[in-house]
């Protein structure tokens, strides 16, 4: 090759070509018009265009870290322009920033109640994202997160979950093409204080607060994650489970095993809201009664093979129960290590996935175990490709009217404390171990 | 009923704090595990070429689904319609969002005078 050279015309920034899409799963056929075809971005042939940056002098063009709408954004209006309610909620959805359902508008006074539900300062920053269409990190507070809140429909009280949820600093969308789906689990008393759903129809839509918390985390990534169809949303089908994300507490007093964020290393008094996300989710139509649980686990976990070892199993009481007392699961763990060991999957099955191949291969030709001796193996050999029990999220869920389970693919992704937002302390509120009583009567009461 | 509401937040392009930032897969918060992009080469590139006639070209696959059938399809065009062009496809080795291997990209300087790199998406 010809020397480096900065500064020479010849020798500017990356260019990049643009061709249609997808160009994954497409026949050779296809790839060829793509080839011939035009670049959608610019309308010249994509061959052309190839030729022409190989062998013409570049434009030397503004570094991708740069920032050009920082620099040149002026002091933004405060407020809105008064307007109808009719005209607002069609104004908030025509910009974007709704998921597509009515939302409670986000007036200064409904903001300035919904900061009551915190003690942290309004300016204080919560969490960071990064705009895809400016490429800045963009900082978020208090107050920014409250107007969310307002919008998904909020009570204050929910809001130290909300704020937690913000804290973890995970999208609840991905600009992914293909389909991510996210999960919210919420353990602690918290759960009780704002009157979740842990039981019956935990993941059906009749709950307010499993049902305003998760769709709290999609307005965030819609609106502070600027995420907008054919700029950051690239879903070919999308996925309907982001109204909510599967947003549900622990069943912890029906459960026999710990909850999920004592596994993680947190105290069983604390609030604690933990994200998962995945592609795949599977609920059981019926109970195990012909074949045992982890029998169906085998024949269910094996349509999607595991990135990194991840699988989350959302069972019913009931079952987690029959783990225990029928079958010797004394805990959670020694359940996700039956698993790791038994769960298993042909070999040729696992590699010809195509994101199996696309990102677990390379670590098989770098040699990483267990993935090099599992390449070596014939399509027919049976691994167990569930190899490390951590990865394995086994949660209780449900109302013990069934032995039913729900069986995804998602990985974990972190929790956050919700106790760092309270308006007050839990061992503050409850010093006396009155928590949760109503206060005491008043002369007012008794007018 | 007339509202008034807060506008600020609601559209970063109309400005809540900002600062410069480097991209992670996601939207926002730490990549997810294995996915991390690594920071952008600071690296100039080398002078175009005049032509490609009797040139060496790498076309590099990164990995991405569908990114190596593309680079074969692009290999059979350039020895249907400029046969002076030798093509070399090459599929980058390592987790397509993570590893930067060197080896291959000195092999590319030596051997070849000019890469395509793709497919991604």
């Amino acid at each position: 090759m010809e020397f480096s050279a900065k500064n020479d015309p010849r020798a500017a920034s990356l260019p990049f070509v643009y061709t249609p899409y997808p160009a994954i799963g497409m026949s050779p056929q296809v790839l060829d018009n793509y080839i011939v075809g035009n670049d959608p971005e610019t309308g010249t042939p994509i061959i052309d265009e190839i030729i022409g940056l190989l062998t013409k002098p570049v434009p030397t063009k503004k570094s991708p870290t740069q920032s050009p709408v920082a620099a040149e954004a002026g002091l933004p209006p405060e407020l809105l322009e008064p307007d109808t309610e009719d005209n607002l909620q069609r104004l908030f959805y025509e910009r974007g920033w709704t998921d597509g359902l009515p939302i409670v508008l986000p007036t200064e006074e409904r903001v300035k109640a919904m900061l009551a539900g915190t003690n942290a300062a309004p300016d204080e920053v919560v969490s960071e994202s990064f705009q895809f269409a400016t490429r800045e990190m963009v900082k978020y507070t208090v107050e920014h997160v409250a107007v969310i809140a307002v919008m998904a429909g909020a009570r204050p009280e929910y809001f130290p979950v909300i704020l937690a949820i913000a804290a973890s600093r995970q999208p609840a969308l991905m600009p992914s093409t293909t389909a991510f789906e996210s999960m919210l689990l919420v353990n602690g008393p918290i759960r009780n204080e704002i009157g979740m759903n842990c039981g019956i129809g935990a993941y059906t839509a009749v709950n307010m607060a499993n049902s305003v918390l998760g769709r709290a985390w999609t307005l965030m990534s819609i609106c502070h994650g600027f995420a907008r169809p054919k700029q950051t949303l690239w879903s070919s089908q999308g996925n309907n489970h982001t109204y909510n994300n599967m947003c549900a507490g622990e069943n912890e007093e029906r459960s026999v095993w710990e909850p999920f964020h004592v596994s993680k290393g947190f105290k069983a008094e604390e609030s604690v809201v933990s994200t998962f996300m995945g592609w795949s989710f599977l609920s059981s139509t019926g109970a195990a009664s012909n074949r045992s649980f982890g029998e169906e686990l085998n024949i269910q976990l094996a349509v999607m093979p595991p990135l990194g070892s991840a699988a989350t199993i959302i069972m019913d009481p009931l079952v987690a129960r029959n783990l225990k007392e029928n079958e010797g699961f004394t805990t959670k763990q020694d359940f996700a290590r039956w698993m790791s060991e038994n769960i298993k999957m042909p070999a040729g099955q696992y590699w010809k996935t195509d994101y199996i191949d696309m990102l677990v291969a390379s670590e098989a030709y770098k040699g990483v175990e267990p993935y090099a001796s599992w390449k070596k193996l014939p399509d027919d050999a049976l691994i167990a490709p569930y190899n490390n029990p951590d990865n394995i999220n086994l949660i209780v869920v449900g109302g013990e009217t069934s032995p039913l389970w729900k069986v995804a693919d998602y990985r974990y992704g972190g929790s956050a404390s919700v106790d760092r937002w309270r308006a007050l302390s839990s061992d503050d509120e409850c010093a006396d171990g009155s928590c949760g009583l109503p206060d005491d009567v008043t002369d007012a009461d008794n007018d | 009923m007339a509202y008034e509401i807060r506008l600020q937040v609601m559209s970063p392009e109309v400005g809540v704090e900002k600062s410069p930032g480097r991209p992670p897969p996601g939207m926002g918060g730490p990549p997810p595990p294995g996915m991390g992009a690594p920071a952008p080469s600071s690296s100039s590139f080398t002078k175009r070429l005049d032509t490609l006639e009797n040139k060496t070209l790498y076309l590099v696959d990164i990995g991405f689904g569908g990114g190596y059938n593309f680079m074969v399809q692009l290999q059979k065009w350039f020895t249907k319609h400029m046969p002076s062009v030798t093509t070399v496809v090459k599929r980058k080795p390592g987790n397509v969002f993570m590893d930067d291997n060197h080896e291959l990209w000195e092999e590319a300087k030596e051997k070849g005078h000019a890469v395509v790199l793709g497919v991604a998406g």
